[in-house]
């Protein structure tokens, strides 16, 4: 009995350990983001004697971030102090001649459209192919399934050919529309839109709802949570979409991932810069996954274990 | 006829104009019986898959037997940007050249290295992070384990993380002079050539990727586990099974569906490595030790502008990536399951 409860005892401290360890590895290079950005870069890169309590410095290589001519990294927003001194009447006025978006205001504009446009078009399709009969449900299914083993760069070349015919290069849209019919999302949606009673939809018809307020009044609440979990992978997704955009994209209309690259690909790496600009880029999602952790898991899970 | 005069035409108000028009636009909506209303919800998701996905990708298969004619003329107008100092315009200077395109595959020692090094990090890495995700799934699922969704949180947080910021941090930890030197120095490990070896650089990526992943493929095992009837467990301890055997003939074989999906996603997602070796190893140094297929097909048709070369590169991988995951499905499905 002793013997047993000292393995016991042996196991259960192997297991905390082996948890412990994988926990301070995963969360290291995050924490050390946040440290390296609020110090001088001489301090954060130093083999002697690195530094691994946060600094001071976080501002002034902010600073110095917003001073970089090529990559416009915070826009208006980093300029609202001049805005402010300008008067808030002015600023209203002209609006749109000061709008004039970095790479943050680019990132989440195209993500937030994106996800917004991909919620609606997935929930339909998916409202679809759950509780409707057609002819070709099947092979389009199929279809739409079989493109989620293709990994998305591949697509570059010809995504890049049709936007230059269409003269999209540049554009938000061009960023926005290949993935709005985003094919992990219809999934999702009609694998979820299937448990919805066909007696509910069926009585709401009764009552003489049109097909598209059974969508709209009756599909959609109930999906909320659904809906949510797929929120974020969209928005995680397009938040970290770099090839495409890098290919397809000019300064002014750069996301953040490529602009930080831009910060690796100058003649000098300036850390502390990208230090701010990674930092910058972690915490919106941080802060997002931390809120709908929940729903994230389960999104995943809908997608993976249901056949 | 004057009473006709004095009867005043009241115009309809506003509201109920719109109640009018709603009731019109009811009445033309297609009703339940109607079998185009499949057809309707589908329609803007079908329109833009037709448009942005599936014709690229026939698109990219008609490219393929083609050769892209030079450069200049009328064909390509350049602009310069920061990274890439051209913009296409139009591509009008097709020449068809065949299979030579695929043929030339075979002589293309740039391509195989980029094909081994893929095939390096695959075969060292997707193991490696579905151990170790399992292993972790399976220690969170212990009875024993307190502040499990705090552990569950913190291992799946880096999949939130920016793709070129994480990688952009590796780079810089994995310097010579870097923090990961650092500290095994001062454990008495010496300093590795994180960044300047053919081997160490391939294995920082397996490092990052699998940092990046492990949390996440952690969280589908987990609920797979979750998924395990519990008497199985029970009558396993009756036959007298320890803690590794339950694991070996319960767990595992229970796991298998989950533990193929998770096979299957991630060599997928090895075979899109881009931004990593990009980042990290400035697009495959050392010695092209990390040049990775998406990678070369990157640089062939954006750097060299070889499309057609580019478009056959890119049919060859799906391909690839299809029987692979065809394989797997095949092994995975056959016993069980």
């Amino acid at each position: 009995m002793r013997e047993s409860t000292r393995r016991e005892g042996a196991w259960q401290f192997l297991t905390y350990t082996f948890i412990l360890l994988g926990t301070v590895v995963t969360l290291v290079p995050l924490y050390w983001i946040f440290v390296a950005s609020t110090l001088p870069e001489s301090e954060f890169l130093s083999s002697t004697d690195p530094r691994l309590l946060p600094g001071d410095a976080f501002l002034s290589n902010f600073q110095s971030l917003q001073a970089r001519e090529n990559v416009q990294f915070v826009g208006s927003i980093g300029q609202m102090q001049e805005y402010i001194q300008l008067g808030p009447v002015y600023f209203a006025y002209d609006f749109w001649h000061l709008w004039n978006p970095g790479a943050i205001e680019n990132s989440v504009f195209i993500a937030v459209v994106y996800t917004l446009l991909s919620l609606l078009l997935c929930s339909m399709a998916g409202f679809a192919f759950a509780k409707y009969e057609f002819r070709f449900k099947k092979p389009i299914f199929y279809a739409i399934l079989a493109t989620l083993i293709l990994p998305i760069q591949l697509l570059v070349i010809p995504l890049f050919l049709l936007m230059s015919q269409l003269d999209m290069t540049n554009t938000y849209w061009a960023i926005i529309l290949p993935w709005a019919a985003n094919p992990l999302g219809i999934f999702l949606m009609r694998q979820n839109m299937k448990s919805i009673p066909d007696a509910l939809l069926e009585s709401a018809r009764m009552d003489g709802a049109t097909e598209f307020q059974l969508y709209y009044k009756i599909a959609l609440p109930t999906m909320k949570s659904s809906l949510a979990a797929l929120a974020i992978i969209l928005f995680l997704f397009q938040w970290n979409l770099f090839l495409f955009p890098l290919v397809i994209l000019e300064q002014s209309k750069y996301t953040i991932p490529v602009a930080i690259n831009q910060l690796v690909g100058a003649q000098r790496v300036y850390y502390d810069q990208i230090m701010v600009a990674a930092t910058l880029s972690v915490v919106p999602i941080f802060v997002l996954f931390l809120f709908l952790q929940k729903q994230f898991v389960s999104g995943i899970l809908a997608g993976s274990v249901k056949e | 006829m004057a009473i006709r005069e004095t009867t005043v035409t009241v115009p309809a108000s506003v509201s109920d104009r719109v109640r009018f028009l709603r009731q019109a636009v009811s009445e033309r909506l297609p009703s339940a019986s109607d079998t185009t209303v499949g057809y309707l919800f589908l329609l803007p998701a079908i329109v833009l898959f037709a448009v942005f996905l599936a014709f690229p990708i026939v698109y990219t298969l008609y490219l393929s037997f083609f050769r892209f004619q030079g450069v200049g003329g009328e064909t390509l107008l350049w602009i310069d940007t920061q990274f890439l100092s051209y913009r296409l315009v139009s591509i009008a200077d097709l020449q068809f050249v065949g299979l030579q395109n695929y043929t030339a595959m075979f002589s293309d020692t740039l391509f195989h290295q980029a094909l081994f090094n893929t095939v390096f990090i695959l075969v060292v890495q997707v193991p490696l992070m579905v151990a170790l995700a399992l292993l972790f799934a399976v220690a969170l699922d212990a009875s024993f384990v307190r502040f499990r969704g705090f552990f569950r949180t913190a291992l799946a947080l880096p999949v939130s993380a920016n793709l070129v910021a994480y990688s952009t941090v590796f780079l810089l930890m994995m310097q010579d002079a870097g923090l990961v030197n650092y500290l095994l120095t001062s454990v008495g490990l010496g300093p590795i050539p994180w960044l300047t070896s053919e081997f160490w650089s391939r294995m920082t990526i397996v490092g990052a990727v699998t940092w990046r992943w492990t949390g996440y493929n952690m969280i589908i095992l987990l609920a797979g586990l979750q998924n395990i009837p519990q008497q199985l467990y029970e009558a396993a301890e009756i036959d007298g099974a320890n803690r590794i055997e339950k694991f070996r003939y319960v767990t595992v074989p229970q796991l298998r569906p989950v533990l193929l999906f998770v096979f299957v996603t991630s060599t997928i997602g090895t075979f899109k490595l881009f931004s990593e070796p990009v980042i990290i190893n400035g697009g495959g140094a050392p010695l092209e030790s990390t040049i990775t297929i998406v990678q070369y097909i990157y640089q062939t048709a954006f750097i060299d502008f070889r499309l057609g070369y580019a478009s056959a590169l890119t049919y060859v991988l799906i391909g690839v990536v299809s029987v692979l995951s065809m394989i797997q499905l095949r092994v995975g499905g056959e016993d069980g399951a």
